[in-house]
Protein backbone atom coordinates (compact mmCIF):
# COMPACT_ATOMS: atom_id res chain seq x y z
CA UNK A 1 0.00 0.00 0.00
CA UNK A 2 1.13 3.33 -0.88
CA UNK A 3 1.64 5.94 1.93
CA UNK A 4 -0.63 8.24 0.36
CA UNK A 5 -3.65 5.87 0.16
CA UNK A 6 -3.54 5.18 3.88
CA UNK A 7 -6.36 6.55 5.71
CA UNK A 8 -5.74 8.55 9.19
CA UNK A 9 -8.42 8.22 11.76
CA UNK A 10 -8.90 10.07 14.87
CA UNK A 11 -11.04 8.21 17.28
CA UNK A 12 -12.50 11.08 19.61
CA UNK A 13 -14.77 9.62 22.53
CA UNK A 14 -16.80 7.81 23.97
CA UNK A 15 -15.44 9.68 26.98
CA UNK A 16 -16.15 13.67 26.31
CA UNK A 17 -16.24 14.48 22.73
CA UNK A 18 -16.37 17.63 23.50
CA UNK A 19 -19.03 17.77 25.70
CA UNK A 20 -19.28 15.72 28.93
CA UNK A 21 -21.53 12.82 27.76
CA UNK A 22 -20.36 9.74 26.09
CA UNK A 23 -20.55 9.24 22.14
CA UNK A 24 -18.00 8.06 19.39
CA UNK A 25 -16.93 10.16 16.67
CA UNK A 26 -14.68 8.54 14.17
CA UNK A 27 -12.93 11.69 11.92
CA UNK A 28 -10.46 10.47 8.70
CA UNK A 29 -8.41 12.76 7.90
CA UNK A 30 -5.94 14.32 5.53
CA UNK A 31 -3.67 16.78 7.47
CA UNK A 32 -6.42 18.92 8.87
CA UNK A 33 -8.99 18.49 7.06
CA UNK A 34 -11.65 16.18 7.50
CA UNK A 35 -12.62 13.70 4.74
CA UNK A 36 -15.25 10.89 6.37
CA UNK A 37 -17.20 10.56 9.50
CA UNK A 38 -18.84 8.05 11.20
CA UNK A 39 -20.73 8.58 14.71
CA UNK A 40 -21.34 5.59 17.26
CA UNK A 41 -23.83 6.24 19.57
CA UNK A 42 -25.96 4.01 23.00
CA UNK A 43 -23.59 4.88 25.76
CA UNK A 44 -26.14 5.78 27.70
CA UNK A 45 -28.99 3.40 27.24
CA UNK A 46 -30.95 3.32 30.39
CA UNK A 47 -34.08 0.81 29.20
CA UNK A 48 -36.53 4.09 30.08
CA UNK A 49 -38.73 3.04 27.47
CA UNK A 50 -38.94 -0.44 28.75
CA UNK A 51 -39.47 0.56 32.90
CA UNK A 52 -42.70 2.60 32.19
CA UNK A 53 -43.88 -0.80 31.34
CA UNK A 54 -43.64 -1.67 34.92
CA UNK A 55 -44.95 1.45 36.43
CA UNK A 56 -48.05 2.80 36.75
CA UNK A 57 -49.23 6.45 34.89
CA UNK A 58 -48.35 8.88 37.30
CA UNK A 59 -45.03 6.96 38.73
CA UNK A 60 -44.47 7.30 34.82
CA UNK A 61 -44.09 11.07 34.71
CA UNK A 62 -41.87 11.31 37.05
CA UNK A 63 -39.81 8.87 35.35
CA UNK A 64 -39.83 10.75 31.34
CA UNK A 65 -39.05 13.81 33.28
CA UNK A 66 -35.84 12.62 34.02
CA UNK A 67 -35.12 11.11 30.41
CA UNK A 68 -33.15 14.93 30.31
CA UNK A 69 -31.68 16.84 32.76
CA UNK A 70 -31.96 20.07 31.34
CA UNK A 71 -35.43 19.96 29.17
CA UNK A 72 -37.21 18.02 32.20
CA UNK A 73 -40.37 19.54 31.90
CA UNK A 74 -41.07 19.71 28.50
CA UNK A 75 -40.71 15.65 28.68
CA UNK A 76 -43.19 15.67 31.09
CA UNK A 77 -45.04 17.97 29.00
CA UNK A 78 -45.35 16.06 26.08
CA UNK A 79 -46.16 13.28 28.44
CA UNK A 80 -49.06 14.41 30.07
CA UNK A 81 -50.61 16.01 26.91
CA UNK A 82 -50.46 12.44 25.46
CA UNK A 83 -52.16 10.63 28.31
CA UNK A 84 -54.87 13.69 28.81
CA UNK A 85 -55.75 13.07 24.95
CA UNK A 86 -55.95 9.52 25.15
CA UNK A 87 -58.28 9.73 28.53
CA UNK A 88 -60.18 12.65 27.03
CA UNK A 89 -59.38 14.87 29.07
CA UNK A 90 -57.99 18.59 28.76
CA UNK A 91 -56.06 20.58 31.18
CA UNK A 92 -57.91 23.74 32.56
CA UNK A 93 -56.63 26.94 30.50
CA UNK A 94 -54.92 28.23 33.61
CA UNK A 95 -52.90 25.19 33.93
CA UNK A 96 -51.71 25.05 30.38
CA UNK A 97 -50.68 28.86 30.49
CA UNK A 98 -48.60 27.81 33.71
CA UNK A 99 -47.27 25.09 31.97
CA UNK A 100 -46.33 27.02 28.85
CA UNK A 101 -44.80 29.54 31.09
CA UNK A 102 -42.52 27.17 32.54
CA UNK A 103 -41.68 25.46 29.10
CA UNK A 104 -40.36 28.92 27.71
CA UNK A 105 -38.40 29.51 31.11
CA UNK A 106 -36.86 26.17 30.62
CA UNK A 107 -35.97 27.23 26.97
CA UNK A 108 -34.75 30.56 28.26
CA UNK A 109 -31.64 27.99 30.83
CA UNK A 110 -31.50 26.20 27.82
CA UNK A 111 -30.41 28.22 25.52
CA UNK A 112 -28.57 30.24 27.84
CA UNK A 113 -26.51 27.39 28.97
CA UNK A 114 -26.17 26.32 25.36
CA UNK A 115 -24.65 30.00 24.66
CA UNK A 116 -22.04 29.10 27.77
CA UNK A 117 -21.36 25.41 26.05
CA UNK A 118 -21.25 26.31 22.45
CA UNK A 119 -18.29 29.60 23.52
CA UNK A 120 -16.44 27.48 25.16
CA UNK A 121 -16.14 25.04 22.73
CA UNK A 122 -14.71 27.86 20.51
CA UNK A 123 -12.37 28.65 23.90
CA UNK A 124 -14.03 31.45 24.85
CA UNK A 125 -14.22 31.30 28.85
CA UNK A 126 -15.75 34.39 29.37
CA UNK A 127 -18.59 34.39 27.59
CA UNK A 128 -18.60 30.82 29.13
CA UNK A 129 -18.69 32.21 32.68
CA UNK A 130 -20.77 35.46 31.86
CA UNK A 131 -24.18 33.46 30.58
CA UNK A 132 -23.75 30.62 32.93
CA UNK A 133 -23.97 33.25 35.79
CA UNK A 134 -27.09 35.29 34.38
CA UNK A 135 -28.54 31.77 33.87
CA UNK A 136 -28.26 31.35 37.76
CA UNK A 137 -30.87 34.17 38.31
CA UNK A 138 -33.31 32.27 36.18
CA UNK A 139 -32.51 28.80 38.02
CA UNK A 140 -32.95 30.88 41.32
CA UNK A 141 -36.43 31.72 39.45
CA UNK A 142 -37.36 28.37 38.72
CA UNK A 143 -36.41 27.21 41.93
CA UNK A 144 -38.88 29.54 43.77
CA UNK A 145 -41.54 29.05 41.13
CA UNK A 146 -41.79 25.19 41.30
CA UNK A 147 -39.40 23.60 44.02
CA UNK A 148 -36.77 22.47 42.44
CA UNK A 149 -34.01 23.62 40.25
CA UNK A 150 -33.73 20.53 37.87
CA UNK A 151 -36.87 18.15 37.73
CA UNK A 152 -39.23 20.93 38.41
CA UNK A 153 -42.30 18.20 38.70
CA UNK A 154 -44.66 20.98 37.66
CA UNK A 155 -47.18 18.71 35.93
CA UNK A 156 -49.49 16.62 37.21
CA UNK A 157 -51.93 14.40 34.57
CA UNK A 158 -54.44 16.74 34.29
CA UNK A 159 -53.36 20.01 35.05
CA UNK A 160 -49.99 21.64 37.10
CA UNK A 161 -49.02 21.44 41.01
CA UNK A 162 -48.89 25.18 41.65
CA UNK A 163 -49.91 28.39 40.70
CA UNK A 164 -48.29 31.69 40.34
CA UNK A 165 -48.71 34.02 42.83
CA UNK A 166 -48.08 38.31 42.85
CA UNK A 167 -45.13 37.86 43.94
CA UNK A 168 -43.50 34.62 41.81
CA UNK A 169 -45.30 36.91 38.72
CA UNK A 170 -43.08 40.17 39.97
CA UNK A 171 -40.12 37.69 40.20
CA UNK A 172 -39.90 36.13 36.89
CA UNK A 173 -40.75 39.78 35.57
CA UNK A 174 -37.64 41.09 37.53
CA UNK A 175 -35.46 38.65 36.49
CA UNK A 176 -36.62 38.84 32.81
CA UNK A 177 -36.09 42.43 32.78
CA UNK A 178 -32.13 41.56 33.75
CA UNK A 179 -32.03 38.89 31.24
CA UNK A 180 -33.21 40.96 28.45
CA UNK A 181 -30.50 43.46 28.66
CA UNK A 182 -27.82 40.70 29.37
CA UNK A 183 -28.91 38.58 26.32
CA UNK A 184 -28.85 42.29 23.75
CA UNK A 185 -25.47 42.46 24.89
CA UNK A 186 -24.45 38.83 24.12
CA UNK A 187 -26.07 39.20 20.64
CA UNK A 188 -23.73 41.78 20.21
CA UNK A 189 -21.22 40.25 21.25
CA UNK A 190 -21.80 36.84 19.02
CA UNK A 191 -22.04 39.07 16.20
CA UNK A 192 -19.41 41.42 16.67
CA UNK A 193 -16.12 40.03 18.38
CA UNK A 194 -13.82 39.33 15.58
CA UNK A 195 -12.09 36.78 17.17
CA UNK A 196 -15.23 34.44 17.91
CA UNK A 197 -16.53 35.52 14.37
CA UNK A 198 -13.23 33.24 12.93
CA UNK A 199 -14.21 30.41 15.01
CA UNK A 200 -18.27 30.38 13.72
CA UNK A 201 -18.70 32.50 10.56
CA UNK A 202 -18.89 30.09 7.80
CA UNK A 203 -18.54 27.29 9.73
CA UNK A 204 -20.73 24.02 9.29
CA UNK A 205 -22.87 25.60 6.90
CA UNK A 206 -26.05 23.54 5.90
CA UNK A 207 -28.54 24.90 3.32
CA UNK A 208 -32.24 24.68 3.45
CA UNK A 209 -32.23 21.59 1.57
CA UNK A 210 -29.38 19.88 3.46
CA UNK A 211 -31.23 20.89 6.19
CA UNK A 212 -34.71 19.30 5.01
CA UNK A 213 -32.75 16.11 3.72
CA UNK A 214 -30.98 15.49 6.92
CA UNK A 215 -34.41 15.46 8.71
CA UNK A 216 -32.93 18.48 11.23
CA UNK A 217 -35.44 20.30 13.76
CA UNK A 218 -35.44 22.93 16.20
CA UNK A 219 -33.23 26.06 16.23
CA UNK A 220 -30.42 23.97 14.17
CA UNK A 221 -33.35 23.82 11.19
CA UNK A 222 -34.34 27.68 11.87
CA UNK A 223 -30.42 28.76 11.15
CA UNK A 224 -30.75 27.16 8.24
CA UNK A 225 -34.08 29.05 7.20
CA UNK A 226 -36.61 26.13 7.49
CA UNK A 227 -39.78 27.46 9.13
CA UNK A 228 -40.01 24.28 11.53
CA UNK A 229 -41.71 25.17 14.77
CA UNK A 230 -44.36 22.85 16.92
CA UNK A 231 -45.28 25.33 18.96
CA UNK A 232 -46.67 27.42 15.64
CA UNK A 233 -47.38 24.53 13.44
CA UNK A 234 -49.52 22.11 15.96
CA UNK A 235 -50.02 24.28 18.70
CA UNK A 236 -50.00 23.08 21.92
CA UNK A 237 -50.58 23.72 25.91
CA UNK A 238 -51.10 27.60 25.84
CA UNK A 239 -49.51 28.41 23.00
CA UNK A 240 -53.16 28.34 20.64
CA UNK A 241 -53.72 31.19 22.83
CA UNK A 242 -50.38 32.86 22.53
CA UNK A 243 -48.49 32.65 19.35
CA UNK A 244 -44.85 32.43 18.85
CA UNK A 245 -43.39 34.14 16.41
CA UNK A 246 -41.38 32.43 14.21
CA UNK A 247 -37.25 32.94 14.50
CA UNK A 248 -35.81 32.34 10.99
CA UNK A 249 -31.89 33.11 9.64
CA UNK A 250 -31.07 31.85 6.43
CA UNK A 251 -27.08 31.32 6.55
CA UNK A 252 -27.32 28.21 8.37
CA UNK A 253 -23.92 28.35 9.33
CA UNK A 254 -22.74 28.06 13.41
CA UNK A 255 -22.96 32.11 13.70
CA UNK A 256 -26.74 31.81 12.70
CA UNK A 257 -27.23 29.21 15.25
CA UNK A 258 -26.41 32.01 17.82
CA UNK A 259 -28.31 34.46 16.29
CA UNK A 260 -31.55 32.17 15.99
CA UNK A 261 -30.90 31.02 20.03
CA UNK A 262 -30.55 34.55 21.09
CA UNK A 263 -33.82 35.90 19.42
CA UNK A 264 -35.32 33.02 20.35
CA UNK A 265 -34.37 33.90 24.12
CA UNK A 266 -36.11 37.17 22.88
CA UNK A 267 -39.19 35.81 22.02
CA UNK A 268 -39.32 33.64 25.08
CA UNK A 269 -39.38 36.92 27.16
CA UNK A 270 -41.78 38.36 25.23
CA UNK A 271 -44.08 35.35 25.09
CA UNK A 272 -43.64 35.05 29.37
CA UNK A 273 -44.64 38.93 29.58
CA UNK A 274 -47.67 38.57 27.48
CA UNK A 275 -48.93 35.22 29.50
CA UNK A 276 -48.47 36.53 32.90
CA UNK A 277 -50.18 39.58 31.60
CA UNK A 278 -53.09 37.97 30.37
CA UNK A 279 -52.92 35.39 33.08
CA UNK A 280 -56.47 33.15 32.30
CA UNK A 281 -58.33 32.31 35.56
CA UNK A 282 -59.80 29.09 36.64
CA UNK A 283 -59.10 26.38 37.72
CA UNK A 284 -55.82 24.43 38.20
CA UNK A 285 -56.68 20.57 37.38
CA UNK A 286 -58.94 18.35 35.97
CA UNK A 287 -59.56 14.75 36.88
CA UNK A 288 -58.08 12.00 35.26
CA UNK A 289 -59.15 8.24 35.84
CA UNK A 290 -56.51 6.28 36.81
CA UNK A 291 -57.09 3.57 34.62
CA UNK A 292 -56.42 5.37 30.90
CA UNK A 293 -59.05 4.25 27.86
CA UNK A 294 -57.57 1.84 25.40
CA UNK A 295 -55.99 3.28 22.15
CA UNK A 296 -52.94 5.01 20.87
CA UNK A 297 -51.83 8.41 20.57
CA UNK A 298 -49.40 10.55 19.39
CA UNK A 299 -47.79 13.67 21.36
CA UNK A 300 -45.49 16.45 19.94
CA UNK A 301 -43.99 19.29 21.71
CA UNK A 302 -41.56 21.99 20.79
CA UNK A 303 -38.29 20.86 23.08
CA UNK A 304 -35.19 23.53 23.64
CA UNK A 305 -33.64 21.73 21.34
CA UNK A 306 -36.53 20.73 18.44
CA UNK A 307 -39.66 19.01 18.19
CA UNK A 308 -40.18 15.96 20.77
CA UNK A 309 -42.48 13.19 19.71
CA UNK A 310 -44.22 10.84 22.13
CA UNK A 311 -46.04 7.58 21.35
CA UNK A 312 -48.25 6.18 24.23
CA UNK A 313 -50.39 3.48 23.65
CA UNK A 314 -53.11 2.40 26.59
CA UNK A 315 -54.14 -1.11 26.57
CA UNK A 316 -56.93 0.10 29.41
CA UNK A 317 -55.21 -0.70 32.59
CA UNK A 318 -53.07 1.38 34.92
CA UNK A 319 -50.12 1.37 33.11
CA UNK A 320 -49.31 1.75 29.33
CA UNK A 321 -48.33 -1.07 27.17
CA UNK A 322 -45.80 1.08 24.77
CA UNK A 323 -44.13 4.28 25.25
CA UNK A 324 -41.60 5.71 22.09
CA UNK A 325 -39.66 8.69 22.67
CA UNK A 326 -38.19 10.67 19.78
CA UNK A 327 -35.57 13.07 21.48
CA UNK A 328 -34.41 16.52 18.80
CA UNK A 329 -30.80 15.38 19.51
CA UNK A 330 -32.03 11.83 17.31
CA UNK A 331 -32.72 14.10 14.60
CA UNK A 332 -30.10 16.15 14.63
CA UNK A 333 -27.03 13.89 15.66
CA UNK A 334 -26.65 12.99 11.82
CA UNK A 335 -25.78 16.40 10.36
CA UNK A 336 -22.38 16.01 12.56
CA UNK A 337 -20.76 13.31 10.02
CA UNK A 338 -22.07 14.99 7.01
CA UNK A 339 -21.16 18.95 7.80
CA UNK A 340 -17.84 17.43 9.67
CA UNK A 341 -16.74 16.28 6.12
CA UNK A 342 -14.51 19.12 4.59
CA UNK A 343 -13.81 20.72 7.84
CA UNK A 344 -10.60 21.51 9.83
CA UNK A 345 -10.58 19.22 12.71
CA UNK A 346 -11.03 21.97 14.95
CA UNK A 347 -13.78 22.60 14.24
CA UNK A 348 -15.38 19.70 14.94
CA UNK A 349 -15.91 20.13 18.41
CA UNK A 350 -18.01 23.38 17.33
CA UNK A 351 -20.34 21.83 14.98
CA UNK A 352 -21.23 18.91 17.16
CA UNK A 353 -21.95 21.63 19.74
CA UNK A 354 -23.76 23.93 17.48
CA UNK A 355 -26.81 21.23 17.53
CA UNK A 356 -27.23 21.55 21.07
CA UNK A 357 -26.70 17.42 21.34
CA UNK A 358 -28.13 15.96 24.42
CA UNK A 359 -26.65 12.38 24.32
CA UNK A 360 -28.60 10.45 27.15
CA UNK A 361 -31.65 12.17 26.11
CA UNK A 362 -30.87 10.16 22.43
CA UNK A 363 -29.83 7.39 23.32
CA UNK A 364 -32.39 4.31 22.33
CA UNK A 365 -32.52 1.19 21.14
CA UNK A 366 -32.70 1.34 17.25
CA UNK A 367 -32.55 -1.65 14.48
CA UNK A 368 -31.55 -0.72 11.01
CA UNK A 369 -33.39 -3.13 9.01
CA UNK A 370 -32.56 -3.78 5.44
CA UNK A 371 -34.83 -5.16 2.65
CA UNK A 372 -38.50 -5.49 2.52
CA UNK A 373 -39.62 -8.06 4.85
CA UNK A 374 -40.45 -7.52 7.84
CA UNK A 375 -38.46 -8.03 11.09
CA UNK A 376 -39.97 -8.71 15.05
CA UNK A 377 -37.66 -8.31 17.46
CA UNK A 378 -39.45 -10.21 20.88
CA UNK A 379 -38.28 -9.89 24.36
CA UNK A 380 -36.52 -13.29 24.13
CA UNK A 381 -34.43 -12.59 21.12
CA UNK A 382 -33.58 -8.76 22.48
CA UNK A 383 -32.48 -10.63 25.96
CA UNK A 384 -30.12 -13.13 23.29
CA UNK A 385 -28.67 -10.37 21.38
CA UNK A 386 -27.51 -8.38 24.57
CA UNK A 387 -25.83 -11.95 26.16
CA UNK A 388 -24.18 -12.33 22.72
CA UNK A 389 -23.59 -9.02 22.61
CA UNK A 390 -21.46 -8.75 25.96
CA UNK A 391 -19.73 -12.44 25.05
CA UNK A 392 -18.55 -10.56 21.98
CA UNK A 393 -20.25 -11.61 19.26
CA UNK A 394 -23.38 -10.12 18.19
CA UNK B 1 -15.99 43.88 14.02
CA UNK B 2 -13.95 44.51 16.92
CA UNK B 3 -11.87 42.58 19.37
CA UNK B 4 -12.19 42.02 23.31
CA UNK B 5 -15.59 42.13 22.97
CA UNK B 6 -15.97 41.48 26.53
CA UNK B 7 -13.36 43.08 28.35
CA UNK B 8 -15.83 45.50 29.84
CA UNK B 9 -17.41 43.11 31.56
CA UNK B 10 -14.05 41.66 32.61
CA UNK B 11 -12.58 44.89 33.79
CA UNK B 12 -16.05 45.78 35.59
CA UNK B 13 -16.45 42.36 37.61
CA UNK B 14 -12.78 43.13 39.42
CA UNK B 15 -14.63 46.03 41.46
CA UNK B 16 -18.18 43.58 42.09
CA UNK B 17 -18.29 41.01 45.10
CA UNK B 18 -18.09 37.07 43.69
CA UNK B 19 -21.69 35.76 42.14
CA UNK B 20 -21.17 32.95 43.84
CA UNK B 21 -22.54 32.02 47.27
CA UNK B 22 -20.62 31.02 50.08
CA UNK B 23 -22.20 28.19 51.41
CA UNK B 24 -21.99 26.40 53.66
CA UNK B 25 -19.92 30.35 55.99
CA UNK B 26 -23.26 32.13 54.33
CA UNK B 27 -26.55 29.71 54.15
CA UNK B 28 -28.98 31.67 52.21
CA UNK B 29 -32.67 30.70 53.11
CA UNK B 30 -34.75 28.35 50.79
CA UNK B 31 -37.49 29.21 48.81
CA UNK B 32 -41.30 28.77 50.41
CA UNK B 33 -41.84 26.03 48.06
CA UNK B 34 -38.84 23.81 47.78
CA UNK B 35 -39.61 20.37 48.13
CA UNK B 36 -37.35 19.22 51.13
CA UNK B 37 -37.81 16.46 53.97
CA UNK B 38 -41.32 14.98 53.94
CA UNK B 39 -43.39 15.24 56.75
CA UNK B 40 -46.71 12.79 58.05
CA UNK B 41 -49.83 13.40 60.12
CA UNK B 42 -50.87 10.23 61.87
CA UNK B 43 -54.16 12.12 63.10
CA UNK B 44 -55.21 12.97 59.75
CA UNK B 45 -53.97 9.10 57.73
CA UNK B 46 -56.34 6.73 57.22
CA UNK B 47 -54.17 4.31 55.70
CA UNK B 48 -55.50 4.46 51.97
CA UNK B 49 -51.83 3.61 50.72
CA UNK B 50 -52.55 6.02 47.92
CA UNK B 51 -49.18 8.32 48.62
CA UNK B 52 -47.74 4.70 48.31
CA UNK B 53 -48.83 3.78 45.10
CA UNK B 54 -47.72 6.78 43.13
CA UNK B 55 -44.74 7.14 44.26
CA UNK B 56 -42.17 6.70 41.50
CA UNK B 57 -39.30 5.83 43.98
CA UNK B 58 -40.90 3.20 46.24
CA UNK B 59 -39.64 5.43 48.80
CA UNK B 60 -43.30 5.32 51.39
CA UNK B 61 -44.76 2.12 53.00
CA UNK B 62 -47.60 2.41 55.05
CA UNK B 63 -48.87 -0.08 57.64
CA UNK B 64 -51.96 -0.87 59.18
CA UNK B 65 -51.75 -1.27 62.60
CA UNK B 66 -54.87 -1.75 63.71
CA UNK B 67 -57.54 -1.85 60.89
CA UNK B 68 -60.43 -0.51 63.24
CA UNK B 69 -58.93 2.08 65.31
CA UNK B 70 -56.77 3.35 61.94
CA UNK B 71 -54.22 2.73 63.81
CA UNK B 72 -51.17 3.48 61.15
CA UNK B 73 -47.44 3.64 60.80
CA UNK B 74 -45.49 5.42 58.04
CA UNK B 75 -42.23 4.33 56.91
CA UNK B 76 -40.28 6.97 54.57
CA UNK B 77 -37.20 6.00 52.88
CA UNK B 78 -35.01 9.47 52.70
CA UNK B 79 -32.35 7.75 50.13
CA UNK B 80 -35.16 6.39 47.93
CA UNK B 81 -37.32 9.72 48.18
CA UNK B 82 -37.00 11.97 45.22
CA UNK B 83 -38.94 14.85 46.56
CA UNK B 84 -41.14 15.12 43.45
CA UNK B 85 -44.00 15.92 45.99
CA UNK B 86 -46.49 13.48 44.20
CA UNK B 87 -47.22 12.24 47.62
CA UNK B 88 -48.31 15.82 48.75
CA UNK B 89 -50.43 15.77 45.95
CA UNK B 90 -52.06 12.29 45.84
CA UNK B 91 -52.81 12.43 49.63
CA UNK B 92 -56.41 13.51 49.76
CA UNK B 93 -56.62 13.88 53.81
CA UNK B 94 -53.76 16.48 53.74
CA UNK B 95 -51.80 14.58 55.89
CA UNK B 96 -48.55 14.75 53.72
CA UNK B 97 -46.26 17.87 53.72
CA UNK B 98 -43.05 18.98 52.55
CA UNK B 99 -40.74 21.03 54.72
CA UNK B 100 -38.82 23.76 52.99
CA UNK B 101 -36.29 24.35 54.85
CA UNK B 102 -34.84 21.08 55.74
CA UNK B 103 -32.36 20.10 53.01
CA UNK B 104 -29.58 19.12 54.47
CA UNK B 105 -30.28 15.55 54.47
CA UNK B 106 -26.98 14.01 53.61
CA UNK B 107 -25.33 11.90 56.02
CA UNK B 108 -22.79 9.15 56.73
CA UNK B 109 -25.24 6.52 58.48
CA UNK B 110 -27.43 4.69 55.85
CA UNK B 111 -29.58 3.52 58.85
CA UNK B 112 -30.73 7.06 59.25
CA UNK B 113 -32.16 7.00 55.88
CA UNK B 114 -34.84 5.10 57.23
CA UNK B 115 -37.18 6.95 59.05
CA UNK B 116 -40.23 5.05 61.24
CA UNK B 117 -43.07 7.78 61.72
CA UNK B 118 -46.27 7.22 64.21
CA UNK B 119 -47.31 6.05 68.09
CA UNK B 120 -44.33 4.50 69.75
CA UNK B 121 -46.56 1.88 70.52
CA UNK B 122 -47.56 1.28 67.24
CA UNK B 123 -44.55 1.27 66.04
CA UNK B 124 -43.42 -1.31 68.34
CA UNK B 125 -46.12 -4.05 67.12
CA UNK B 126 -45.07 -3.03 63.06
CA UNK B 127 -41.48 -3.68 63.64
CA UNK B 128 -42.81 -6.86 65.34
CA UNK B 129 -44.70 -7.90 62.17
CA UNK B 130 -42.69 -6.51 59.46
CA UNK B 131 -39.24 -6.22 61.00
CA UNK B 132 -36.96 -3.43 59.17
CA UNK B 133 -34.27 -4.88 56.37
CA UNK B 134 -31.08 -5.13 57.47
CA UNK B 135 -29.12 -1.93 55.75
CA UNK B 136 -25.81 -2.59 54.51
CA UNK B 137 -23.01 -0.39 56.28
CA UNK B 138 -19.96 0.73 53.91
Amino acid sequence: MSEKSEKFIVPIGPQHPALKEPGHFEFTVDGEVVTGASVRLGYAHRGIEKATESRNWTQNMYLLERICGICSHIHALAYCLGVEKLAGVSAPPRAQAIRSVVAELERIHSHLMWLGVAAHEAGFETLFMYSWRDRETLMDVLEALTGNRVNYSANLIGGVKFDINADQRDTILRALEFLEERTAHYMDIVTTDVVFLRRTRGIGTTSAAQAELLGLVGPTARASGVARDVRIDAPYAAYADFPVTLILHNVGDLESRFIVRINELLESYRLIRQILDHMPEGELTARVPRRIKEGETISRVEAPRGELFYFIKSNGSDTPERIKVRTPTMCNMASVPVLGIGQQLADIPMILAGIDPCFSCNDRAAVIHQGDDGDTWTWERLRQYGIDYYRGQP
Amino acid sequence: MRMGAMLTDVIRALFQRPATRQYPFVRTDAPERLRGRLHWDGEKCTGCSLCVKDCPAQALEVFMVDKATKRVVLRYHLDRCTYCAQCVVSCRQSALTMSHDEWELADTDKVLFTITCGDDADVQRMEELAPKDAVEQP
